[in-house]
């Protein structure tokens, strides 16, 4: 019956053959050919010039998924503990703004950071803008907040969190509250509960809501290029360029997302070693 | 104490939530808004509204993302499900490995998969291309297509590929979760294993497969990156559009459409959670057993015509859907087409209506940003056109490399009209491959309101005292000039000692702070909207942007600038070339070139349009045209004089550009 039952895999192990493997093999290819075909180390001797970028780029993003750690754990937590009419509501809530496309969301945001968008023209109105100048003495008209790194972080944060939120919340809400409950007969305050149980065995949530936030952010060039003035190339710029945009380089940019590639994985892997053996907590 | 904390919390929360809504409810808000703008409110109208449903390009990128995503959600939950029973039955190693595989998509950064497809394809096209000339030459019964291009067969393939690891990831628990021996209970009771698994396993997982298949939906419609590199250029989604139009000015059409599918959805969940909710009480209510409220997925037992019934829903939806597919297939099959890439705002859309009217040709009409940008989606095989206008010195470059196809001017009576000026020039000596389509001069375009004395130098664009202003192009070409022309050099050195001095007058300014961001088409509402001081730009977009704002100018510098051309050429092999010629014979007319000349600002080529225009002004709107705009917008021979025409660079020196360029983003 088993056996059977495990021909249906046939098809999905021929296409994730060629349509999973073989584009990932293609990148390796490219990554060691030259412009002319031949086989060459070049596009990697390279990548030392471009150090800044993956530092920059490691950075924000590494930033951008503390941030929703810090506003997405304890959002999950607080809403694993509402009832449950409010639970689902939070949950449609947070899913929803997904169905408004990333880079309209992203694009209402330049209007609100421009040097004349909403928010400087609502500290204008409220008078924050003199007072601030009155204190420091300083003759500015606008803050800027627009093409900075803190815009692009909160790009990055505004995009992802609910990514961060979903497999924390998920993975919170089915805890077994008899365990909360036997500790607490044993002894453990508020606190302890939360760091001895709660916390331990949120762990895949939480590890599954790291990786979400940070691959999407450690490899976007649409938020950067909006939000970030396109002044300081992140990763994803940078890939982007090499295929599609303004310098034509496939082969420099395959090699560049091999290495953001393995990177990425070895971190995931030496991350997931903190959470070796557990369920990989389901996103929806 | 309690309370109090709960308070905070819900505080909190809701602090989180403003967060989320704050940008949504002004994409809402300004979707109703009268004007244009998103931050200016100037009155309540539903014209948005209106004109969204006559805008094609939104409602034709609207119906590709609906479609896509639909038939990607159908065939990626079907395949997943039998996949992940196929797994299941698996032994564990095996499971293991396949699983790891499996999950690749999911943790590979988007643009990565998106690259890695993209990539995989091309080499495949071309691998075909081979087989299939090879094919064609050794028989002649079945006539293989030499020419496969990215589409929406490739971006439907890739939008599959990484919607069944979703379904996988949520069938498989349930799997697991399942009894095992059911299944053999079931093949003791006498059930083949076919019907061991439409009786026992399928009930058992359904709820998988739901939230599986409203997954992999969801990341279908939010995905914008690995559509952005498989779709090609004949399908777009609504992300890629939006995408477009980011670039340049965010029409509020697309914040009433997203008004629109965002309010849908909410209508939605609302029903389906309302229903859940209920279900889910009366399941508790006729279920008190606890053993039976542990179970609480499994749907109580219903009457069979009510299982039946989303069945039937489901199968009618899914005939529908092909139905539609299969016409609308049908109607552009017998259709003719034309592909046409240009740049944006860069062209009278009336003109797009009027030619299909008279022609019954379907214009397809996309845009690029920059001419490099433009080679690489050529070169890469993404960019899939008829007819580019690309700018005089690409325009070599790609003729150097055997990538246009020589016009047949029999067929295009209207070239007789160009004004001799711009026929035979340096990058098309012997006039075989193209028609130029417009020209104009680059320059400074400054805000009197925001800058203290009249800019006349290319200094501007280097001074630290405008640092944080001033807009500099995000194009290797355009950016590397305005330093050159700074330094006094040739626009078209080859002289490593000069580009490199060039390089460093715009990395030094850019490490002072002096940019505030690189841009192209953003470049409209940054300079309109007051947000930054001073730019460079071309001078027909200088006047667009008057319109909108009336305190900006325009300067040619004391040193010189560079003039240009982009002229409309055909692509090597473009499967439409009756059509290309069709369209470009239209717009060399005289007509057509002075609604042009009048909707986007750039002058004409044409002789009889050139020396018309004033007068076609005044007559349009009742008032004369400011001579010095009429300059500006087609400079005389005099100016032109001063200025420089791009030349083809040679490899090496563009291998240079572009290594420059990176450097400069990285810096």
């Amino acid at each position: 019956m088993k056996s059977k039952l495990s021909r249906f895999s046939i098809p999905y192990v021929i296409w994730m053959a060629l349509f999973t493997v073989a584009p990932i093999i293609m990148v390796v290819v490219y990554a060691f050919s030259s412009a002319e075909g031949g086989f060459t180390l070049d596009n990697f001797a390279q990548m030392g010039t471009y150090a800044v970028v993956f530092t920059r780029s490691f950075k924000l993003a590494i930033i951008a998924t503390i941030i929703c750690l810090l506003i997405g754990y304890p959002v999950s937590y607080m809403m694993s503990k509402e009832g449950e009419r409010f639970q689902r509501l939070a949950m449609v809530l947070i899913m929803l703004p997904m169905w408004m496309n990333f880079l309209l969301r992203t694009y209402a945001w330049m209007s609100i950071l421009e040097n004349n968008g909403l928010l400087n023209q609502f500290f204008q109105h409220i008078g924050l803008i003199d007072l601030y100048n009155r204190i420091f003495g300083t003759n500015i008209e606008f803050f800027r907040m627009m093409n900075t790194q803190g815009a692009v972080v909160l790009g990055m944060v505004y995009n992802y969190l609910p990514f961060m939120i979903l497999p924390i919340y998920s993975v919170i809400v089915k805890l077994d509250r008899s365990l909360i409950e036997a500790a607490r007969d044993l002894g453990a305050n508020t606190f302890h509960v939360f760091r001895k149980v709660i916390l331990p065995l949120s762990l895949p949530g939480v590890l599954s809501g790291i990786t979400m936030v940070f691959v999407p952010s450690v490899s976007t060039f649409a938020i950067s290029k909006m939000l970030g003035g396109g002044t300081e190339l992140l990763l994803g710029d940078l890939i982007e360029q090499q295929f599609l945009g303004n310098a034509y380089n496939p082969q420099l940019g395959a090699a560049i997302s091999l290495v953001m590639m393995v990177i990425v994985v070895v971190c995931m892997v030496v991350m997931n070693r903190f959470g070796e053996g557990e369920e990989q907590a389901v996103m929806l | 104490m309690k309370k109090n904390n709960s308070a905070g919390n819900r505080l909190f929360m809701a602090l989180v939530f403003l967060f989320l809504y704050a940008p949504i409810f002004l994409l809402i808000v300004f979707s109703f808004n009268k004007g244009n703008s998103n931050t200016v409110w100037t009155g309540f109208s539903l014209d948005w509204y209106k004109s969204l449903f006559q805008n094609r390009i939104i409602m034709q990128s609207v119906y590709t993302t609906l479609l896509v995503s639909l038939l990607a959600t159908i065939i990626a939950t079907i395949a997943g499900t039998f996949a992940a029973i196929g797994f299941y039955s698996l032994r564990r190693r095996q499971r293991n490995v396949l699983t790891t595989i499996n999950n690749i998509p999911m943790m590979n950064a988007d643009i990565v998969t998106g690259v890695a497809m993209c990539l995989f394809f091309v080499a495949f096209f071309g691998g075909w291309k081979t087989f299939a000339t090879w094919f064609n030459g050794i028989q002649s019964v079945i006539e293989l297509p030499v020419r496969l291009t990215l589409g929406f067969g490739t971006l439907l393939i890739a939008h599959v590929a990484f919607n069944i690891p979703y379904v996988l990831l949520s069938v498989g628990p349930k799997l697991r979760q399942m009894d095992k021996n059911l299944v053999d209970a079931a093949q003791d009771l006498g059930c083949t294993w076919m019907q061991a698994f439409w009786k026992v396993i399928l009930p058992e997982i359904k709820p998988g497969i739901l939230s599986g298949a409203l997954t992999a939906f969801t990341m279908s419609v939010d995905d914008f990156i690995i559509s952005y590199f498989t779709a090609g250029s004949s399908s777009s989604t609504l992300a890629m559009t939006i995408y477009g139009m980011t670039k340049k000015r965010v029409t509020p059409e697309i914040n009433a459409i997203s008004t629109l599918l965002f309010v849908t959805v909410l209508i939605l969940l609302a029903i389906t959670n309302i229903r859940e909710a209920r279900q889910e009480q009366r399941a508790l209510r006729s279920q008190s057993m606890p053993a039976a409220a542990q179970s609480g997925d499994r749907p109580p037992i219903r009457s069979a015509a009510a299982r039946r019934l989303p069945k039937l829903g489901g199968a009618v939806a899914v005939a529908a859907l092909l139905i539609g597919t299969v016409l609308a297939v049908g109607r552009n099959a017998g259709q003719r087409v034309v592909n046409v890439c240009s740049w944006g705002e860069y062209i009278d859309t009336d003109l797009i209506d009027q030619f299909e009217e008279e022609t019954g040709i379907l214009v397809n009409y996309q845009t690029v940003e920059s001419n490099e940008a433009l080679y690489s989606l050529l070169k890469s095989g993404a960019g899939d056109y008829d007819i580019i206008v690309p700018s005089d010195y690409m325009i070599s470059q790609l003729i150097e490399e055997g990538m246009l196809e020589k016009l047949d001017y029999e067929k295009i009576p209207n070239f007789s009209l160009v004004d001799d000026r711009f026929k035979n020039l340096s990058y098309d000596p012997e006039n075989e491959y193209t028609v130029p389509y417009a020209w104009g001069t680059m320059g400074i375009i400054y805000n009197t309101a925001m800058v203290d004395e009249p800019i006349t130098s290319w200094d501007a664009m280097f001074d630290t005292q405008y640092a944080g202003n001033v807009l500099m192009f995000r194009n290797s070409r355009d950016a590397m000039a305005t330093a050159l022309l700074k330094l006094g050099y040739s626009l078209n050195t080859t002289d490593e000692g000069e580009l490199r001095e060039a390089f460093q007058l715009l990395a030094d300014a850019k490490r002072q702070g002096v940019y505030q961001s690189f841009v192209m088409d953003e470049i409209f509402q940054k300079l309109e909207g007051g947000n930054a001081a001073i730019g460079a730009y071309y001078a027909g977009d200088y006047l667009t942007m008057l319109d909108n704002n009336e305190d900006l100018a325009f300067v040619i510098p004391e040193e010189g600038t560079n003039w240009f051309v982009d002229a409309m050429c055909m692509l090597k092999d473009a499967p439409h070339q009756e059509e290309a010629h069709e369209w470009i014979n239209f717009i060399a007319s005289t007509d057509a070139s002075l609604a042009n000349m009048d909707y986007i600002w750039y002058a004409s080529p044409n002789k009889k349009a050139l020396e018309e225009y004033p007068a076609y002004y005044e007559e349009l709107y009742e008032e004369p045209l400011d001579p010095e705009i009429y300059e500006i917008m087609a400079a005389s021979q005099e100016t032109l004089d001063q200025c420089e025409l791009y030349l083809a660079l040679p490899r090496e020196t563009r291998m240079l550009y572009n290594d420059l360029w990176t450097k400069l983003g990285i810096g």
